[in-house]
């Protein structure tokens, strides 16, 4: 009777999450994998309309082989060693800054640095597209009077434009998370190794960091995640700026494209479904692996 | 990029939820009878993003019974207004009535996304128009549009510092050339125009100048060459105008663009009829320093591409062909209907419809380029556009695909003549992927 009652309750709590999820997500993630399977053809010169055909796996194929689509994950790998060492040395750096007993002013800093994430992503790559634009940006302006010419809309400017972006907007965030973790940490601790005689370095490097180690595990392993899924910022940077940044350029923008510019909806979800896959899989390694190692720990 | 709360929720989710979306959009009016059946107006919906368009829709909607319009402004097409479109009819809510470019028409017929309106735009109709543009719209032998403007190109330039720096008005390439060299010296931070790397159908239209021919329908193949000499020579040009930095590369109609024409660095625009009205929209305090040319050409004698352009298609799923097509005529060929687009003081179309061109000239307030009969500088132009150019039903490939070239073009990444190529081998691949028979002539 109990425990009848302790199902129900259960089912009752629960039923929104699963109605929520399967709409959301179970569905649309079945109706991307019905739409890869399946192909447009046309007859003559095309102007007899269409016809919807099963192609099985094409469309996967043609996705794998398409350069574009290979280079997006190119560009995505660039981007991961690029920005996610930047990210996680700099949020704890000020992180550690922060914890320190030398900090003034904690709550002004904490703020401040967090600031940028409140602002959409998309805001924050348009506000950043109009300081890469030569002539309007008074940074140009500036390095430019300094001797200094850089083209951040240019082949070799693109990457570092995007985690220029990514950087201003995620590093306060994962700053507060690495700052949070390092208040928790048993003040005895501290100290224990002051006595002892550890300097502010040792105690940082030695004893802080390993002490907050999972949470910058899952930092890392969130941004990873979220890497792959790159797409507002330099969908600003291709669009009106005559930029770089092809409309291929990450796997998202792939599929945004195929999908919204060349009308190919089965090359679209096929395209989605890979990079999703690939995100599941890296998830899954990540996850087992840190996983293992924080046990051992 | 968006790592909220969900950040383990896979990119499939995002693009799975976008397609599952498309659902979702549009918004049609399936809210009124067939036409004429009961003596209520029948009810249309329109989507375009022209200047003009809504005084247009004012118009029309005072001066008629039995047909009421609701305008519904889009995003224009490149900007996402083509993708809003497609959704639209795939999802099933689409409009009746919408606007669409030349270039773009052949790839939604070809999606099947648009319908026949053959019986309703008759020959009576099509004969007051621009037989070019009536040719654009006619696909497989059957009507798919109404054209409603010419887009001749045109040479905007800024009379005041020509004449300061002593510079004569280019009519031939080499003169072009000669001019933009001779404007750098005299201030070495104005440029004569811009190549517009987000732009492939400006280039298009230097092309289709050039007498270049991309797309060729032979019976029921597609032939298809886009590196042929016209082409090649023209990509040569702008390359070495690039190369010795005798033009910018700014993205079209961007801030940095715009900010160039305000403060002198750009003093000229190589456009189409319906930049004027752009022009003038966007530099008021500019006005009467602004003069129209003719487009260069290569041998000096008048010739025209045709750039951009807008046509009124009825979608596929629309119900009320019959009225979205009058409405459409009445935009294109009526006095009434050019009148109230040109005088809502931003649209200077120069129309498919020949003889309401004197219409459209009275209502448009020159001032701006010094009183200057704009509407002749476009009148010859059109007369000069070149007969042989035909739209593939690839568009979005092509352009999308020259345009991602054209990004690394001005930092020296790639060439204009590669990126032309480029887009001619994603055109191809494109065609025999959608099991279409291509002749690939390149």
């Amino acid at each position: 009777m109990n425990r009848a009652r302790t199902t129900r309750a259960a089912a009752i709590l629960l039923g929104p999450f699963f109605v929520l999820f399967t709409l959301a997500m179970v569905v649309p993630i079945g109706y991307a994998v019905w739409l890869s399977l399946f192909t447009e053809k046309q007859s003559g010169l095309g102007f007899g309309g269409t016809e919807t055909v099963f192609s099985g796996l094409d469309n996967y194929a043609a996705a794998l082989g398409d350069r574009a689509f290979r280079e997006g994950f190119g560009v995505l790998l660039g981007y991961c060693l690029f920005y996610i060492p930047l990210l996680l040395i700099g949020a704890l750096a000020l992180a550690l800054l922060l914890d320190s007993t030398l900090a003034r002013a904690r709550r002004f800093f904490q703020l401040a640095l967090f600031l940028p994430h409140a602002v959409p992503g998309i805001i924050a790559a348009l506000i950043w597209v109009y300081l890469y634009t030569p002539q309007l940006s008074p940074v140009i302006s500036a390095m430019e009077s300094g001797g200094i010419g850089f083209d951040f809309f240019s082949p070799e400017g693109a990457l570092p434009s995007v985690v220029n972006i990514a950087l201003w907007e995620w590093l306060g965030y994962n700053m507060v998370i690495f700052y949070a973790a390092l208040q928790a940490i048993d003040r005895s601790v501290l100290e224990a190794a002051t006595v002892d005689g550890a300097g502010a370095w040792r105690i940082a490097l030695s004893i802080k960091v390993p002490l907050i180690r999972a949470s910058v595990v899952m930092v890392a392993l969130f941004t990873v995640i979220g890497s792959l899924q790159l797409f507002t910022e330099p969908l600003i940077l291709n669009k009106g700026t005559g930029s770089a940044v092809s409309s291929t350029w990450t796997p998202n923008m792939y599929a945004y494209t195929a999908a919204f510019e060349r009308n190919d909806y089965g090359l679209a979800a096929a395209a989605s479904i890979l990079l999703a896959l690939t995100a599941a899989l890296l998830s899954f390694v990540v996850t087992r692996f840190t996983g293992r190692k924080g046990r051992k720990a | 990029m968006s790592r909220s709360s969900s950040r383990t929720s896979l990119a499939l989710a995002g693009t799975a939820t976008a397609l599952a979306v498309l659902t979702a959009c549009g918004g049609s009016g399936s809210d009124s009878a067939a036409p004429g059946s009961d003596g209520k107006p029948v009810s249309i919906t329109f989507w375009g993003w022209a200047k003009g368009s809504k005084e247009v829709v004012d118009a029309f909607n005072a001066s008629h019974k039995n047909i009421k319009v609701v305008y519904e402004e889009i995003p224009s097409g490149n900007a996402g207004g083509y993708a809003k479109i497609s959704n639209a009819v795939k999802a099933g809510n689409a409009p009746d009535l919408v606007s669409i470019e030349y270039p773009q028409l052949p790839e939604y017929v070809s999606q099947g996304a648009l319908q026949d309106i053959g019986q309703y735009f008759t020959e009576d109709i099509r004969k007051k128009l621009l037989p070019q543009a009536v040719e654009l719209t006619t696909l497989g032998g059957k009507n798919w549009a109404v054209p409603f403007d010419a887009s001749p190109q045109a040479f905007y330039y800024r009379k005041d510092l020509f004449e300061k720096y002593g510079v004569e008005v280019p009519t031939t390439w080499d003169e072009f050339r000669k001019a933009a060299e001779k404007i750098k010296k005299a201030d070495k931070k104005a440029r004569i125009g811009t190549f517009f790397p987000d732009d492939p159908t400006t280039f298009q239209a230097m092309a289709w100048q050039a007498g270049a021919q991309w797309f060729k329908a032979e019976g029921d193949t597609w032939k298809v060459d886009t590196t042929d000499a016209a082409t090649n020579k023209v990509a040569d040009y702008w390359q070495g105008l690039l190369d010795d930095d005798l033009i910018r590369a700014n993205a079209s109609f961007s801030p940095e663009w715009t900010n160039s024409l305000k403060n002198g660095g750009t003093v000229g625009y190589l456009g189409a009829a319906w930049g004027a009205g752009v022009l003038k929209g966007t530099l008021p305090e500019q006005s009467g320093k602004w003069a129209v040319a003719p487009m260069p050409s290569w041998d000096g004698k008048p010739a025209s591409g045709m750039l951009g352009g807008s046509t009124f298609a009825v979608t596929k799923t629309s119900k009320k062909a019959k009225a979205a097509v009058e409405f459409a005529t009445w935009m294109s060929t009526t006095e009434d209907g050019i009148k109230a687009r040109i005088e809502s003081g931003t649209s200077s179309a120069f129309p498919a419809a020949a003889e309401l061109r004197p219409v459209a000239k009275n209502a448009f307030d020159a001032d701006f380029y010094g009183g200057e009969d704009i509407y002749q500088v476009f009148e010859d132009a059109a007369a000069s556009i070149g007969p042989d150019w035909t739209w593939g039903p690839t568009t979005g490939t092509t352009n999308t695909t020259i345009k991602d070239q054209f990004g690394k073009v001005a930092a020296g990444g790639t060439t204009i003549t590669d990126a032309v190529k480029a887009g001619h081998d994603a055109t191809v691949a494109e065609l025999k992927k959608r099991g279409l028979k291509v002749e690939d002539a390149g």
